[in-house]
């Protein structure tokens, strides 16, 4: 009896420039690029993976952060089971358009109970020395808006990149009534695992 | 009536390595696309290479619900699943996802960025397609690419739009190619041309009374299938808008209709074919969508079908539902590449218990109904074959298509010159393939792929166990490399047919086999016209493979994707081996119609026709077992009539010609004059047919070409008396008479119309010179008979080379006989210039070429006055004119025939001026046909003074023959003017005198006194003209 795969769609989002794409290809092919073009509209990359005893297809949703690639990229929200919204440590301007960020992801993935939907805040770029937000600032953001969990990540060092998207599977997974996405339904209850978001990065 | 014929259709088999259950299977484009069950990773192998080796493995966006692939633009289309919504989306460029981690582009429908390029070069694309419905069922069209939606209650109609990437990124054109180049290295040649695809939202279908379960869509026909229903429309881009007032209207009617449906619980059985299909009570309107698209759409309905439940037995009402309907469309083997539209458009759809193929293009019309042996799930119709399956077994039957778009490709098909099978022929069913637990099928080219899942659930042990031992025995052919049976309870079959040139090899001698046991039975003939089918399926699909290799450099390599792996039956069969088969075939076909019964034995001629066999290769074919008393079948004789009564320039052996008499004097006697008469008898020898004849008289009545025939044959002979005997039989009307019956026993050649030469027969020549008077009464009876043409007349004169008498003889007599102006006029004429030659002729050489004597002409020319009108009377002046001239008999007689049509009503005298004008007017004779041609053209004024100059005492006969009527001012106002002219020069002329006289007595008694006075001349003297005064004024008193 072969195994039965859950889809689960993660979806990058924040500035442009952030590292987005680079966070995705880390993760997927545990490579870095530092001369990766801008993400035209959206794409995407599938990866499989087993957590907690579960086969999981993750598929990652790249998307452009420029302003003028807007209306090609929100109407791919839809359907999003995970959003990780991202800055980058060295730029306070894209921490501050978080919420932004948050709000038309609510608004066009026509969430329905936005307090429940699993975010995930990455913060990138950690391997950059000047850094304009610090980890408090970013990890009281995260309290304040729903307790999110928060990563600092280097998609070029290849830190926490693995653990954060981990950490998104398992928010999803450990929605009790998210269990539809297991085809077909049988349903294993997972050990709710204590959080270990806060403790990478302290 | 399904034949089933234990012909083996599939070749081999073998199994696609798959590592996950597979939920749905799909292919085209060489490729098969396997979807995981309940996964949202598509897999594809190739089918074009052995062992079917993974090509790419691709992940889905949501979970695939149902999959199709486009051969024009190489993209798939799936209906996907994502938390209980439904998404329609296209994956474009899939055939760069060979590395499974590259990142796959995703944009919306109608979002391509001009000029931004993706920067990592050609990527897999994703095009999601919103839709206001839920999307139930997709279809794209194999001749654009196009791709129809079906939803609830409408139909969407996007039509593919592609962009060239180098035209696209320009600025990035470096980078772009080079990565273009790398990915095309790695193994996909189609990437050459590689575009950016998008799609157009361009129609919607509105269809409020029908639920489509299944759609179809190719070049502008659009099908549609609900659970017992099937509706096909053409679409088609109109210049003037008319149709959407239409289609509104029958909205209207359609909502009260709407309120009985409660009640109609079970809907009747319907079938309407063409027009009448708007009749169906569906309405269906049109809405147009595209923003840049200014064309006008029309819509008409092509076809209707509506089955009602309980209208098959064996099925329960639920089973019952309709599937795998197709559009298919078949290329003919003239068309050229380019072209879009093809010549042939067939619909198939099927129930559970039977199929259904109709034609429509060119009349819609029901092909083919299959009636299957037990409960088919799917099915899949090709060229040559309609694949089926059932729980258990694979099965093929054969299709008609060849037949329909044989007789769209040759207009000769269906008649005596071509022939082929009907399209309506009964279907058969070939040898099934047995497996077990089948679940879909699909099939590209020649390779048939199966799913197959051996269901848990339901307990059938059992039966299972006699498949498997069934399955044992009978595929022997398998090169399967067997799985673990164990591992799994699925598997993908890719069963290879053979092709339509194998399969008729087998057919061939299975009929070889079948003939020595039973040659007489229909299932026989059934099993050759099987046979003819497959072979003109051959021919087709080859020349279209030849085609596409010439067409392959200069178009792009879209429409090769369909019919693409059939090179091994071009590496086997040659275009030789085809056509050698085929004429096999066709001789085969003509054999047995030709000793079949009554009932459309005619079709032995084409069959034997196309087979290429010398009419002694099919005489010997046809000759009867010494032992059997069997004889000549009616095909072979009415393929014999055909073959002797066309013209053919084959001229049989002796020993041929004596079989054809031998077979006509056994089989139908009456046809013997005829056959002796062809002129590819010409070598029968004449001693055994006149024996034959005689006694054939002897048995039968008398009768006139059967004398002539026999006369014919005494004359070759060389028995004069006896020919002279039999000739003096009949009187010659009898004899003309036969020979209208029987024209060639005087002339071969001419069936094909007017171009073609006759040639006289033996019998003619000594007609020619024995008895040219009924020679030339047959020739014009023939014409009048509309049996030869008035050249092949002449020709045939020619021939006899006696032109200068046989021929004008035959054009008096003509003349004579004939009504047809036309014809009439082109006599006059030629006539004309003969009578002008012989006078001219007999004038310069007088004596010098009468050394041979001209035979007397048959006619006259007081014969041709006194019995033909367009000979006239001569003027009695004109006999003044040629009495003195004395010249040979023939000179006097061309110039009175001559004179004698100038005379006549019916010449034109201006189209004889030219050519009178070779005739000098120094002699008499000539300057009498001169001077009838001025005096019949009008012009009597110059015809009075040139008469009055040569031959004053023919004047008063002229005047009073011509100057009447209308004419008769012209005695005094040009006459008598002209006479006194001439006495007061010279008053001696007692000749002169005369005349002026009589035209005094004509003047005095036409005119008043006051005007007669007006007329005598100053000069006159009063004593002449008083009489005449007197008499004038008496007269008129009188009058008064």
């Amino acid at each position: 009896m072969t195994t039965k795969t859950s889809l689960l769609k993660v979806i990058l989002l924040g500035d442009g420039g952030v590292g987005k794409s680079s966070i995705m290809n880390r993760y997927v092919t545990n490579k870095f690029d530092a001369h990766l073009f801008h993400t035209i509209g959206v794409e995407f990359l599938n990866k499989d993976l087993e957590v907690d005893g579960h086969q999981v297809t993750l598929q990652i949703w790249d998307t452009a952060g420029q302003e003028r690639f807007r209306s090609l990229r929100t109407p791919f929200y839809r359907g999003s089971d995970c959003c990780l919204l991202t800055f980058s440590v060295d730029d306070n301007q894209s921490f501050l358009n978080l919420g932004n960020w948050k709000k038309e992801f609510i608004y066009y993935a026509d969430v329905k109970e936005p307090e429940k939907f699993p975010f995930v805040v990455l913060g990138n770029k950690l391997d950059v020395t000047e850094r304009q937000v610090s980890s408090e600032e970013a990890q009281q953001w995260c309290q304040e808006n729903g307790d999110y969990p928060y990563y600092e990540t280097s998609a070029k060092d290849a830190t926490n990149v693995a653990v954060a998207f981990e950490e998104a599977v398992r928010r999803v997974l450990a929605m009790d009534e998210r269990t539809d996405h297991l085809i077909p339904t049988d349903t294993v209850k997972l050990h709710r695992k204590p959080r270990s978001a806060t403790t990478c990065c302290s | 009536m399904v034949h089933v014929y234990n012909c083996h259709p599939f070749a081999s088999q073998q199994i696609v390595q798959v590592g996950q259950e597979p939920g749905l299977v799909c292919c085209g484009g060489g490729a098969l696309f396997v979807v995981a069950t309940g996964g949202c990773k598509v897999e594809s192998y190739s089918l074009e290479r052995e062992g079917c080796p993974l090509i790419c493995r691709f992940a889905t966006m949501g979970t695939v619900k149902s999959i199709q692939h486009s051969k024009i633009g190489d993209y798939l289309v799936t209906i996907e699943e994502k938390n209980s919504a439904t998404y329609l989306r296209a994956y474009t460029n899939w055939r760069y996802q060979a590395e499974e981690k590259s990142r796959v582009g995703v944009r919306l429908l109608g979002h391509l960025l001009r000029g931004a390029s993706v920067g990592g070069g050609v990527q897999m694309e994703i095009i999601e397609i919103p839709l206001s419905e839920r999307p139930v069922a997709v279809a794209c069209c194999p001749i654009t690419g196009d791709l129809l939606v079906g939803c609830e209650n409408t139909l969407v109609l996007f039509t593919l739009k592609t962009q060239n990437q180098q035209n696209l990124s320009q600025q990035n054109l470096q980078s772009s190619w080079s990565s273009t180049q790398q990915n095309s290295s790695q193994g996909q040649t189609s990437s050459q041309h590689l575009s950016i695809l998008d799609f157009e939202r361009c129609v919607i279908f509105h269809l409020p009374k029908m639920t489509p379960k299944q759609v179809a869509l190719c070049g502008g026909y659009v099908a549609v299938q609900a659970e017992l229903e099937v509706l096909v429309l053409k679409l088609e881009t109109v210049s003037e808008l008319k149709t959407l007032e239409e289609s509104s209207d029958t909205n209207k009617s359609a909502d009260c209709v709407d309120e009985q449906i409660d009640f109609l619980l079970i809907p009747r059985h319907q079938e309407l074919l063409g027009d009448r299909a708007k009749d169906c009570d569906l309405p269906v309107s049109i809405e147009k969508t595209g923003l840049e698209d200014r064309r006008q759409y029309s819509l008409s309905y092509v076809l209707f079908r509506r089955f009602s439940p309980e209208f098959f037995q064996g099925c329960s009402v639920e089973e019952t539902q309709l599937h795998s309907l197709q559009l298919y469309p078949l290329y003919t083997s003239n068309q050229s590449v380019s072209a879009d539209d093809p010549a042939c458009m067939f619909c198939f759809f099927s129930l559970p218990t039977a199929g259904y193929l109709y034609s429509l293009k060119g009349g819609v019309e029901p092909l083919s109904t299959y009636q299957y042996p037990e409960k088919v799930l799917e099915a899949v119709l090709t060229d040559h074959l309609l694949h089926v399956i059932t729980k258990s077994a694979l099965q093929c039957f054969t299709v008609r298509c060849a037949a329909v778009a044989a007789r769209i490709e040759d207009p000769y098909i269906d008649t005596t010159m071509r022939a082929c099978p009907p399209g309506n022929l009964e279907v058969c069913a070939l040898r099934m393939q047995l497996f077990i637990g089948l679940r879909s099928v699909c099939v590209y080219g020649r390779h048939v792929i199966l799913l197959s899942t051996a269901d848990t659930e339901v307990p059938d042990e059992p039966e299972r166990s006699t498949q498997r031992r069934g399955l044992g025995r009978k595929w022997t052919m398998s090169s399967a490399k067997e799985t673990s049976p164990a591992g799994h309870g699925w598997n993908i079959y890719v069963v290879d047919t053979v092709s339509p040139f194998t399969l008729y090899q087998e057919m061939d001698e299975y009929s070889q086999r079948y003939v020595e046991t039973n040659p007489q039975a229909q299932s026989h003939r059934h099993l050759l016209s099987e046979a003819h089918l497959l072979l003109r399926a051959s021919l087709v699909q080859m020349s279209r493979q030849q085609q596409d290799r010439g067409g392959e450099a200069a178009a792009p390599p879209q429409r090769d994707a369909d019919g693409p792996p059939d090179n091994d039956c071009s590496a086997e069969t040659t275009r030789q081996e085809l056509d050698e088969a085929f004429r096999h075939n066709c001789a085969l076909l003509g054999d047995s119609f030709s000793r079949g019964s009554q009932k459309d034995c005619h079709l032995a001629l084409p069959y034997y026709r196309m087979s290429g066999l010398s009419i002694t290769e099919i005489m010997s074919r046809n000759r009867p077992h010494p032992s059997s008393p069997h004889s000549f079948g009616p095909g072979f004789l009415f393929y014999l009539k055909h073959f002797l009564l066309e013209e053919t320039d084959q001229t049989l052996s002796q020993e041929a010609a004596d079989e054809i008499v031998h077979i006509f004097s056994q089989s139908e006697p009456s046809m013997l004059v005829s056959v002796c008469a062809s002129p590819a008898m010409s070598h029968v020898s004449p001693d055994r047919t006149l024996q034959i004849l005689q006694r054939l008289e002897d048995t039968a009545s008398v009768s006139v070409p059967m004398t002539i025939a026999m006369a014919t044959m005494v004359l070759r002979l060389d028995d004069l008396p006896q020919y002279t005997q039999l000739m003096e039989r009949h009187a010659e009307m009898m004899l003309v008479y036969g020979f209208i019956e029987e024209p060639r026993l005087l002339l071969h050649g001419g069936g094909g119309g007017h171009n073609t030469h006759v040639r006289p027969t033996a019998l003619s020549r000594q007609l020619a010179s024995s008895q040219p008077g009924l020679l030339v009464a047959a020739m014009v009876a023939l014409h009048e008979n509309n049996k030869v043409q008035l050249e092949q007349a002449d020709h045939l004169f020619k021939e006899l080379s006696c032109a200068n008498s046989l021929q004008v003889d035959f054009w008096e007599a003509m003349l004579m006989a004939s009504s047809q102006d036309a014809v009439i006029q082109e006599l006059l004429f030629r006539l004309s210039s003969v009578y002008i030659d012989r006078l001219t002729n007999s004038d310069t050489h007088s004596s010098l070429t009468q050394t041979t004597p001209r035979r007397r002409s048959l006619k006259s020319a007081d014969d041709l006055i006194s019995s033909c009108s367009h000979y006239g009377a001569l003027y009695p002046w004109l006999t003044l004119l040629s009495a003195a001239h004395t010249t040979s008999p023939q000179h006097q007689e061309a110039l009175h025939k001559l004179q004698s049509l100038l005379c006549g009503p019916s010449l034109s005298v201006g189209s004889v001026v030219p050519l009178l004008e070779r005739l000098s007017e120094e002699t008499m004779w000539g300057f009498s046909l001169h001077l009838l041609c001025t005096t019949r053209r009008g012009q009597y004024g110059s015809s009075i003074e040139k008469l009055l100059d040569r031959c004053p005492q023919a004047i008063i006969a002229f005047a009073n023959h011509q100057l009447q009527d209308e004419h008769m001012p012209l005695w005094w106002q040009k006459l008598l003017p002209e006479l006194c002219k001439r006495t007061r020069a010279s008053p001696d002329n007692s000749i002169l005198l005369a005349a002026l006289k009589e035209t005094l007595v004509v003047v005095a008694m036409e005119m008043s006194p006051a005007e007669f006075l007006e007329l005598i001349p100053d000069d006159g003297a009063a004593s002449y003209f008083l009489p005449h005064l007197m008499t004038c004024t008496q007269r008129h008193l009188l009058a008064n």
